[in-house]
């Protein structure tokens, strides 16, 4: 069933990839070929965002339950979405580059971003600048918690209250999901394929984690 | 030149489906590693 899941992620992604750079795209703007960039940019925005609040949930479990499993477990899931924001920045910088001109304008939503890794980067430089393993969970969890509560502002809500060249959100400000019904299929489908590929990487990192804890108790 | 431009989806598809099949295999090696150690 665990080897059936993985080959059905393989085979899923393998047919979306298909289908985001080579089937037909309908006309978005002036974009024409350039808006494919949605089908990979915004899932791995997505992930990144995902990931993030699983690092504050798994902070917080630590600090209830003090046990530091759920540490590795927040670590892991911050450095995943640290690795997702930086392809969403460039995925976005590439596109930028051939839409505005320049890979990048300090556009409200590239803006965002940049904070959200400066935030996450300065986590990792906490964790390695802490040697006690208990101070390290403690300040670390403390830290994604707060770090997380900032992720719904600069994600959802700063790129929406500023003006912005960046196209609409996929879920715009009335709520309602703007989108061709072709595109909305291939694009949930990546959605769904990269937040697959997310838990497998997370389930990754934390057994190794859990190895790493196991050895050193040894 | 002018059969790059013509084949570049299928190019950039060609290049998308290499690197997800690396990345995919890379993971499975280092899943089935964890779980010989795990075994252990």
């Amino acid at each position: 069933m665990d080897k059936l899941l993985k080959y059905g992620l393989f085979v899923w992604l393998a047919v979306v990839i298909c289908f985001a750079i080579v089937a037909p795209i309908p006309a978005v703007g002036t974009m024409g070929e350039r808006a494919r960039i949605l089908y990979f940019h915004v899932p791995t925005a997505w992930v990144s965002t995902v990931a993030f609040i699983m690092a504050l949930f798994y902070g917080a479990q630590y600090i209830r339950k003090r046990d530091i499993l759920y540490d590795y477990k927040a670590a892991s899931a911050a450095a995943l979405g640290l690795l997702f924001a930086i392809l969403a920045t460039v995925t976005g910088a590439i596109w930028a580059k051939f839409e505005w001109g320049a890979f990048w304008n300090w556009d409200p939503r590239q803006t965002s971003i940049f904070v959200l890794i400066l935030v996450y980067g300065a986590y990792f430089a906490l964790r390695s600048a802490v040697e006690s393993e208990e101070q390290r969970a403690k300040l670390s969890s403390v830290y994604s918690i707060l770090a997380g509560i900032t992720v719904p502002f600069f994600v959802f809500i700063f790129p929406r209250i500023v003006d912005s060249l960046h196209p609409d959100p996929i879920v715009n400000s009335s709520g309602k999901v703007k989108m061709d019904t072709y595109m909305l299929i291939v694009f949930l489908s990546s959605l769904a394929g990269f937040t697959g590929l997310f838990v497998w990487m997370l389930n990754l990192r934390v057994r190794i984690a859990k190895l790493n804890m196991k050895e050193n108790q040894a | 030149m002018e059969a790059l431009t013509q084949y570049s989806n299928y190019i950039v598809l060609a290049i998308t489906q290499i690197i997800w099949l690396g990345l995919f295999i890379y993971m499975l090696s280092v899943d089935k590693k964890i779980k010989n150690i795990e075994k252990k």
